[in-house]
């Protein structure tokens, strides 16, 4: 019995507000409340299935990764869409020396160092945007299993149409906008309840509306 | 004093097939001016001897594979096992081969080595010269050594044969008694001077060094010039005899050479993980590292190629260094066959021993793995794929930032920290800003944007000629998304810069 409940693919009904945190704070607590381990899942895949830049879907996953490089772990963002721009980045707190950017050429070498740094055990987290490529269902495993290997957390943006198609991920989170605020939808989830929606409201200096001067 | 000279007969073979397998038994040789100077065990079973002509030896063995000599390489041998000798001894001198013209060489190439301040580190002369004689075996290098009170002397006696089996039994270095017996014994022709000189000895009935001692020295000057004169007081120890030293320089060059090219790149692994255990064997010794292998493929006529391999902490461990130029070779594709296989390290640092320290707590393991890491991923992606970012004191948004080098990733924060400004700034920065479509006073970009805060204006460099005057907005397109655009105030035209992700 022991046994049984200690497996993590069992999911018991009953201990949902006793269970410890496993995983790592997001730093927004009503996210935190909804995920299994009251955090991002410890080593695994997290996929953020995201349409359209600019919604705040960077911002979720700030906090945890400035958290990470302050204990001093690294960073490393695999081939990001635009230029990850240092002041912004600084004043969320992330250590910047603690931060690699790889811009990896074609889809074998994007895979390959992906795996690499998340195998090594040296990388805190790895963040991966999926373009217009798509991936082979055993190559999202790979990472997957090399993410469980080297205690890694891995955040990987796909797009939006990729909802329909399974994936090993440990968690799976649509973020979309309802206007104002960051609206998810947690729609996989190992070990965990899903199906939950929840909105994020934006940082207040962002969406304050000033009087037009003229 | 105490002088070892190893003498290198079969050199000019060795610099040619030093790349070779154990297992490959080809016969070959080396010729020069159409005659064979050396050639190989496979060869030697076909009665191929140095002296012959290339017809002679050809019918001998008709599968017998030549070699021209090549006398730069032998002398980068010379040089590499200089630098390997160098390593027991801070007194050594290489002395290349010497022939008179048409000649085979009446000398061959060898090394001294003052070993007298080295005995008690290697616990005595037996443990030391085998050290040596094994570690030459392990670099395939054929070599006989004799032992004296002076490098001439040193060099007549590594020719005796009844000193070499002396000295493969020795426990101690002799006594001056025992060496004067053993220049005495030894016969004329070794002695270290012309063929002239030594047929003129033997026409006077000279056949031992002890005849000539016996002769009144004014006796033998006359006949032989004084230059002999000095030789044999240098022999005798009754003067010093001076050798120039070996200055062994600050970097690693090394290079194998294939007699039969090789096509591809699988096949260099071989040798590369021979010139990677020889490079770690000398900087170990010399506590020396380096943060960069210079790999240089020689296509022969057709040029070369060169491969780098970076290292980003001081790594002595041949094993991974072989891995990370393994990766390195796999991007590679052989335009030709390649001839020749060159290692180069320059610029060696010294290893300082805070940065070796290894420690037990996760901080140091930590910073180990991600320089395993960092190296890995260079040598696959290329180095250009590897970037950081840094703050750049600037008004211009585009110049707040900078790429780093990666290296510096795990360097300690440094005393001087910039602050980011306080203003809200977005996550992403467009590498170009993208102009944004107008129609009738609104601002069209994927949908309508919506003006939400601002104008934050920036306008600098207005002392110089390209003024960057702009009015950054905070803008919110229709799906919801929140971006960074700014007014150009000279063209009035819209851009948009960031991204607020």
């Amino acid at each position: 019995m022991q046994q049984l409940l200690a497996r993590p693919d069992i999911w018991q009904l009953a201990s949902g507000q006793r269970r410890p945190r496993t995983g790592i704070s997001t730093g927004y607590r009503g996210l935190d409340a909804l995920l299994a381990g009251h955090g991002w899942p410890r080593a695994a895949t997290t996929e953020l299935l995201v349409d359209k830049a600019g919604i705040g879907e960077m911002s979720l996953i700030l906090p945890t990764l400035a958290e990470l490089t302050r204990q001093g772990r690294m960073v490393i963002l695999v081939n990001p869409p635009h230029i990850p721009y240092a002041p912004a980045l600084a004043q969320a707190g992330v250590q910047l020396e603690k931060l690699l950017i790889l811009h990896p050429r074609g889809q074998r070498d994007q895979l390959w160092a992906a795996e690499q740094s998340l195998q090594s055990g040296a990388c805190g987290a790895l963040i991966q945007w999926q373009g217009k490529e798509t991936h082979a269902d055993k190559d999202l495993r790979r990472l997957q299993l090399a993410a469980r290997d080297g205690d890694c957390l891995h955040f990987h943006f796909r797009p939006g149409s990729c909802a329909q198609t399974p994936s090993p991920a440990a968690l799976r989170l649509q973020l979309k906008s309802d206007g104002e605020q960051l609206a998810l939808h947690l729609f996989k989830q190992l070990s965990g309840k899903s199906g939950q929606r929840l909105h994020l409201a934006r940082n207040p200096d962002l969406v304050r509306q000033d009087q037009p001067l003229h | 004093m105490l002088w070892l000279c190893i003498q290198l007969p079969k050199l000019p073979l060795e610099a040619l097939v030093r790349a070779h397998r154990a297992g490959d038994d080809a016969p070959l040789a080396v010729t020069q001016n159409s005659l064979i100077i050396e050639a190989n065990n496979a060869a030697y079973t076909h009665n191929i001897e140095p002296g012959l002509s290339i017809a002679t030896a050809c019918a001998y063995c008709a599968e017998l594979q030549l070699l021209d000599r090549d006398r730069e390489r032998e002398e980068q041998l010379l040089q590499h096992l200089a630098q390997w000798a160098y390593s027991f001894t801070p007194v050594v001198s290489p002395r290349s081969a010497e022939s008179e013209k048409n000649q085979p060489d009446s000398n061959f190439a060898c090394l001294y080595l003052e070993i007298s301040g080295s005995l008690k580190a290697h616990r005595g002369l037996a443990p030391l010269l085998q050290q040596l004689g094994k570690e030459l075996h392990k670099m395939r290098i054929s070599h006989s050594m004799g032992l004296g009170h002076s490098p001439s002397a040193a060099h007549l006696l590594s020719q005796l044969p009844e000193h070499r089996q002396w000295l493969a039994e020795t426990r101690s270095a002799p006594t001056p008694q025992q060496w004067r017996q053993w220049i005495s014994f030894a016969p004329s022709k070794f002695l270290d001077c012309s063929h002239t000189a030594i047929t003129k000895l033997y026409a006077c009935g000279i056949k031992r060094v002890s005849q000539l001692l016996a002769i009144p020295l004014s006796e033998v000057g006359g006949r032989f010039g004084h230059s002999f004169i000095d030789y044999l007081a240098r022999l005798n120890g009754t003067r010093p005899d001076p050798i120039p030293s070996f200055e062994p320089p600050a970097e690693f060059d090394s290079e194998l050479f294939f007699p039969s090219p090789l096509d591809n790149s699988e096949q260099l692994l071989f040798p590369a993980g021979r010139l990677v255990r020889e490079l770690c064997r000398q900087l170990q010794r010399r506590q020396l590292y380096s943060q960069r292998l210079c790999w240089t493929l020689d296509y022969g006529s057709r040029g070369s190629q060169q491969v780098t391999v970076d290292i980003s902490q001081p790594l002595l461990d041949p094993q991974r260094l072989i891995a990370l130029t393994k990766l390195q070779f796999e991007r590679v594709t052989l335009k030709e066959p390649v001839q020749a296989l060159a290692l180069k390290c320059q610029q060696l640092q010294a290893i300082e021993s805070h940065s070796l320290r290894e420690d037990f707590f996760d901080e140091g393991s930590k910073q180990h793995e991600s320089y395993q890491l960092i190296d890995k991923l260079k040598a696959r992606l290329g180095h250009q794929a590897l970037s950081a970012v840094t703050l750049k004191e600037s008004y211009l948004p585009e110049q707040a930032w900078q790429n780093a080098d990666s290296l510096t990733l795990h360097s300690k924060a440094r005393g001087h920290q910039l602050t980011p400004v306080h203003a809200p700034r977005p996550n992403w920065l467009l590498s170009r800003p993208d102009r944004i479509q107008q129609r009738d006073h609104k601002l069209f970009y994927d949908g309508e944007l919506r003006l939400l805060q601002g104008p934050e204006r920036i306008d600098g460099y207005w002392w110089q000629h390209h003024r960057h005057a702009r009015d950054y907005y905070i803008a919110r397109g229709e799906q919801g998304s929140l971006y960074w655009v700014f007014q150009d105030l000279t063209s009035e035209h819209w851009f948009l810069h960031g991204v607020y992700s």
